[in-house]
């Protein structure tokens, strides 16, 4: 079966990749440029350590990273001033590409990432993450380097949730074993393989990320997958076990509205493959209950999951990369 | 004398300008202190520290790295000229419990994580060090040999240092403590120290004829009988009872009891004394109570340390006066006073300031003044190699 044969020759774990002076003279050889983006919200808790040790490592010890930018969603807390004073490259994802609109959402800061970064791959890691480590960069730019076939590489871990000084294990993730391996089986099979499809680690070669459109909200990991898969099939793809993430935990009412957004995600996909007719368009609004002294409420949340169209269709972006000749 | 006074005013430059030149090293360091803090090394267990700290040497192209048979990290930098050995170390354990979260949080101003300033920053710059020399273009005549020392703290009783000082095959011509706080510290006496639990355990109830049940009432007796020992102003002497344990719940008299205490003095014979009486306490308590109390002392030091006029010390004074640093010249329990007692010119010097082992506040090291800390430790080293500390 082709998703065990890939299971087994594209899986990989970090210290395969530990001599980061052999990536980085690779890196030379190919003449390859590397960008690390860090989306923030409000991150002024871990943002500090992830660049120091990110920059440090990978930047000033070993130059793997060629930049490292925090595209920021308006964060109200010290979140860019922390970053900038460690030296990193902050943009606030409201402030460019203005004439597409002001969208907010993880999905937007990776999407204007694209825009903003120089970089042939573009790495993206999370803020959320406690036991930053330079595995967390080398270990998805590794299989990049390593063979020109691989075009995106996504993050799996053992994922202990920090709780109260305590930690406790929980598998592949609540929304993905609820929700996204079973809509994979159903449609996508092979994409099953994919040990944690929501990771929010991954790299990708330029040369793909502009081609695919990026959901602004929730919907952008799976989105990403769906997309790279019907334009490259399984075998662009590539893992990396990253080991222990610790990270905040999220309650499962906030997680009940990520999956509400990674649902319609899908189903757009689905019925753009035509592998399912939708009659109506889905609606946009989440619904859940509260009870308050005895008493039950409705919450509704809008959870629209606009999607930005790819971004080499973005005039700004041809211009800025001298993309005028080509057609898309 | 105008070509003294141009010599100094050209000293004072380079050592400020070093602080410039060392603000590009400034992630670097400090993600070394967050990756060292974030690993844990109770006395016993840095093996993984030193492990850490043996990489940093050689990727900075040390010669000669290894771990010594108690597991210290060395690393030497072969000077340019056969000539004076310098001893830069630091003590890589903590007293941070391994299940303790080592989580380190980076903020603007300072990096806060248990442990961060005792001692992971000492070390993180000690394995720094040769980087720092190559970022400064500084090329040592002098020998250099940089140390992680294992077992330093509690019951470790100083054991990685003393066993690495025993057996270096080389003679130490000059040696610098280094510790993460306080910057501004220059430690040239080692004051005497003997620290040791006294121990109550109740006796089996058959054995018991008379007495009380509670371990916790009888070393509440010891307590008040070793607050009553008199201590003189002049040789500086204090008792410090810093650590008591006993007992599992409200409603159940513990059986065993620990009071863990420290002894410092000027003077070894004032330790002598104290300790002397201290175990006759024990002894009676243990008799009159019926019950089985000892006075475990498993570390000591002896007092001891170079003269004020020493010109290492006078260097140092002269480094941190240039680099607008007032100095504190208190004594320090440090491991200084293992390379005192061997005849060793040494001084303790810190790196930064901040906040350790605070009840109701995090440990905390402040950035800004690490690399004033680390320019200093240069300067002193740059000192040492010139010949400014040998006494004539």
């Amino acid at each position: 079966m082709k998703s065990d044969q890939w299971l087994a020759e594209r899986t990989f774990h970090h210290s395969n990749f530990w001599d980061i002076k052999w990536l980085v003279e690779e890196k030379k050889k190919q003449g390859l440029s590397i960008s690390l983006c860090l989306p923030t919200l409000n991150e002024e808790s871990t943002i500090g350590k992830t660049i120091i040790i990110l920059k440090s490592e990978l930047h000033d010890r070993y130059p793997l990273l060629d930049e490292i930018a925090v595209i920021d969603s308006g964060s109200t807390d010290k979140t860019c001033s922390i970053a900038k004073s460690f030296g990193a490259d902050v943009y606030d994802a409201s402030e460019h590409l203005t004439e597409e609109g002001v969208r907010s959402g993880k999905g937007e800061n990776l999407w204007k990432a694209l825009y903003l970064l120089k970089g042939d791959i573009i790495v993206y890691v999370d803020t959320d993450i406690k036991n930053i480590h330079p595995r967390f960069v080398y270990g998805l730019v590794g299989p990049l380097i390593q063979a020109p076939e691989v075009h995106y590489v996504k993050a799996f871990y053992d994922r202990p949730i920090a709780f109260s000084g305590s930690l406790r294990p929980t598998g592949g993730g609540r929304v993905t074993e609820i929700l996204i391996r079973p809509l994979f089986s159903l449609f996508f099979p092979e994409l099953t393989a994919i040990l944690q499809p929501l990771s929010g680690e991954y790299a990708g070669r330029r040369s793909i990320l502009e081609k695919i459109a990026f959901p602004v909200g929730y919907g952008v990991e799976t989105a990403m997958l769906i997309d790279i898969y019907e334009q490259l099939g399984l075998y662009a793809f590539a893992q990396t076990d990253l080991d222990r993430r610790v990270h905040r935990n999220q309650e499962t009412i906030a997680l009940g509205r990520m999956a509400f957004g990674v649902l319609r995600t899908f189903m757009s996909r689905l019925k753009r493959e035509q592998l399912v007719e939708l009659k109506n368009a889905l609606p946009s609004i989440m619904r859940q209950y509260q009870v308050d002294d005895g008493v039950y409420r409705q919450v509704e949340y809008e959870i629209e999951e606009f999607e930005r169209q790819p971004m080499i269709d973005v005039e700004a972006y041809r211009r800025k990369f001298d993309l005028q000749t080509q057609t898309t | 004398m105008t070509e003294t006074l141009e010599e100094a005013a050209e000293e004072t430059r380079r050592l400020a300008d070093f602080v410039d030149a060392l603000v590009p090293m400034r992630e670097r360091l400090l993600a070394n202190l967050v990756m060292l803090a974030q690993i844990p090394a109770p006395s016993g267990g840095e093996a993984p520290r030193a492990r850490f700290m043996l990489d940093r040497f050689l990727e900075a192209g040390l010669a000669d790295v290894s771990a010594d048979d108690m597991g210290n990290a060395v690393g030497r930098l072969h000077g340019s000229r056969s000539g004076r050995t310098i001893l830069v170390s630091s003590h890589l354990d903590s007293i941070v419990p391994v299940a303790s979260d080592h989580n380190v949080t980076v903020r603007s101003d300072c990096i806060v994580g248990p442990g961060v300033g005792d001692n992971a920053l000492g070390a993180a710059i000690v394995s720094m060090v040769p980087a720092v020399l190559d970022e400064l273009g500084i090329e040592l005549a002098s020998d250099l040999i940089l140390l992680g020392t294992m077992r330093s703290l509690d019951r470790g009783d100083h054991e990685g240092i003393r066993f690495f000082l025993d057996h270096v095959p080389q003679k130490i011509d000059y040696g610098i403590c280094v510790e993460g706080m306080q910057l501004g510290r220059v430690n040239f006496f080692s004051v005497g120290t003997a620290r040791g639990d006294v121990t109550c355990d109740v006796r089996p109830e058959p054995s018991r004829s008379y007495g009380t049940e509670s371990a916790l009432v009888v070393l509440n007796h010891i307590i008040n009988r070793i607050l009553g020992i008199a201590t003189p102003s002049r040789p500086y002497t204090n008792i410090c009872m810093g650590q008591m344990r006993a007992g599992v719940s409200h409603d159940t008299e513990p059986d065993h009891a620990r009071l863990g205490l420290e002894i410092v003095s000027h003077s070894d014979e004032m330790i002598d004394q104290i300790y002397g009486q201290i175990e006759d306490i024990v002894s009676e308590m243990s008799a009159r109570h019926a019950v089985d109390a000892h006075f475990d002392l498993f570390f000591r030091t002896r007092a001891g340390g170079i003269r004020f006029a020493h010109p290492l010390v006078k260097s140092v004074l002269g480094v941190m006066e240039e680099l607008g640093i007032p100095p504190d010249q208190g004594h320090s329990p440090s491991e200084l006073s293992e390379l005192i007692a061997r005849g060793i010119p040494a001084v303790t010097l810190g790196i930064s300031r901040g906040e350790k082992n605070r009840k109701k506040s995090q440990d905390y090291v402040l950035i800004d003044p690490i690399l004033t800390g680390v320019a200093q430790l240069v300067g002193v080293i740059l000192a040492i190699d010139e010949g400014a500390c040998d006494e004539v």
